[in-house]
């Protein structure tokens, strides 16, 4: 058996574990690799630098536990940029499990800065149907949402007494793992023209570049490789800068894999032939 | 360390199992998974939605006009008799009509009308020959996919042409997605093992 042959029919599971070094290693020795900044991260990071302190930002938790490693480091992310400017944040979910994974992100984050749940920010929790809730929204947040989080009622809480509807909201993130930016994107801008930024998972990402285009959302936040380039531009690296030498070596080693498989591949069928 | 950050290392390196072969260890965490994501399913929906959108006011605010949305939703369990689905019939249409009288006009605005302006938009905005590629790019590939997916006439001559050409914008953008579900499937990856390597051994300082 040749060398082509022996590529062509290489166990799977010989794969697996090249892969597992190709991400522990870096990991381990802590490699650093240079990470630019894409425009559409940037666009997001200055649309909420240029909100005034004290502007309110909702903040959608749409994604289940699956996509955690993904998706918490671009919250986390996010959130340490809104509380640094001193502005609010709204949040909601519209997935259950988003309800108990934005509970968490807000507590994570509000412990470091010392901020109050109420005042500063304030967690909302989970409702079903997405459109009928982002359509009710837009005319009373309290009729969708007669209660926090907590079960407090909205009426009782301060930040909420200065938030009537989208009104009073600066900007929406929507933080998926699914197409739920879709709905923010097909009524609170289309219908309500409020600006909308999608922080999606890398696999979404492809979904939402057209929308970009015709300005329909104000820039994006895909996958990993966008969370840590907001970790750099918030100067606090996390678990996403960690992640980024393992994913580049990672790519590099499944490059090879295909290029090397696809030669093989030719080389079999050109000798067969 | 806490017990749950054993038990989730241990469930993780369980799921991770399968990729050397199917064995008891990942069909328990998988079981497991499963039953933990039904039973929070279940309480999330009773406390956020049941709780306040039928408990409270019925029971609390006496708001009775609540009562036919309720009837409506009630219906919607004759779905599951053969002989009465019919029952569901007028809760069904309602859910329809809303869905499809939301969705049309704002899908006309945001996929159709905007994406049309998109299309054209970039030769407005031409001030050097990166912008000018751009926005031929932009409308070549749209015409020419465009061609590809239009059936009712043979492709061949220009229309076969331009569907070729389509077929390559088509491969592109799948070979781009195709690289992000890769960067997706590679950071979660590293998220377990982040974990596995600073949470649960300490090897690593992560935050």
């Amino acid at each position: 058996m040749n060398f082509w042959q022996r590529a062509s029919s290489i166990d799977r599971r010989i794969i697996f574990i090249l892969l597992f070094i190709a991400v522990v290693i870096p990991l381990i020795f802590n490699f650093k690799l240079p990470n630019r900044v894409t425009k559409e991260v940037q666009a997001v990071y200055d649309y909420i630098e240029s909100l005034p302190p004290g502007s309110v930002i909702l903040m959608s938790f749409d994604h289940d536990t699956a996509t955690l490693p993904e998706m918490t480091p671009m919250a986390r992310a996010l959130l340490r940029h809104i509380f640094t400017k001193g502005e609010k944040v709204i949040g909601t979910a519209f997935l259950a499990e988003g309800a108990a994974i934005g509970n968490k992100a807000f507590k994570f984050v509000s412990d470091e800065f010392g901020l109050k749940e109420g005042e500063d920010y304030v967690f909302l929790g989970y409702r079903p149907e997405i459109s009928s809730a982002i359509l009710g929204m837009g005319e009373n947040i309290a009729r969708v949402y007669p209660k926090d989080y907590r079960g407090v009622p909205l009426a009782d809480i301060p930040l909420m007494q200065q938030v009537k509807n989208y009104r009073d909201i600066g900007l929406i993130i929507s933080v998926s793992d699914n197409d739920s930016p879709n709905a923010w994107i097909n009524l609170a801008n289309a219908r309500y023209h409020k600006p909308v930024a999608p922080a999606v998972t890398a696999v979404m990402a492809t979904t939402y570049y057209p929308f970009l285009q015709e300005k329909q959302i104000i820039g994006m936040v895909p996958g990993l490789k966008a969370a840590a380039e907001y970790e750099q531009l918030i100067n606090k690296p996390g678990t996403a800068t960690v992640g980024m030498a393992a994913q580049s070596i990672a790519h590099l080693l499944i490059v090879l894999l295909v290029i090397v498989g696809n030669i093989g591949y030719f080389m079999l069928k050109r000798r067969n032939a | 360390m806490d017990v749950g950050t054993w038990i989730a290392a241990l469930l993780t390196l369980a799921i991770y199992s399968f990729l050397y072969k199917d064995n008891p260890f990942y069909k328990f965490a998988e079981h497991l998974l499963v039953g933990v994501s039904v039973g929070f399913l279940i309480v999330i929906a009773y406390m956020d939605t049941v709780v306040p959108k039928i408990i409270d006011p019925l029971f609390v605010r006496h708001d009775w006009l609540i009562i036919i949305p309720i009837v409506l939703g009630f219906l919607m369990f004759f779905r599951f008799s053969s002989k009465f689905s019919w029952v569901s019939r007028p809760a069904l249409a309602l859910l329809i009509g809303f869905g499809a009288g939301v969705a049309i006009p704002s899908i006309m605005q945001s996929y159709i009308l905007s994406q049309m302006r998109a299309t054209i938009s970039p030769f407005t905005n031409i001030n050097s020959l990166g912008t000018t590629i751009n926005a031929v790019l932009i409308f070549v590939g749209l015409i020419c996919t465009l061609m590809y997916f239009y059936f009712s006439k043979k492709h061949e001559g220009t229309v076969g042409v331009a569907a070729k050409i389509g077929i390559y914008f088509l491969m592109i953008y799948f070979g781009a997605t195709f690289g992000f579900t890769v960067m997706a499937r590679i950071s979660l990856l590293i998220g377990r093992v982040g974990f596995l390597l600073s949470d649960w051994l300490g090897l690593l300082k992560i935050s």
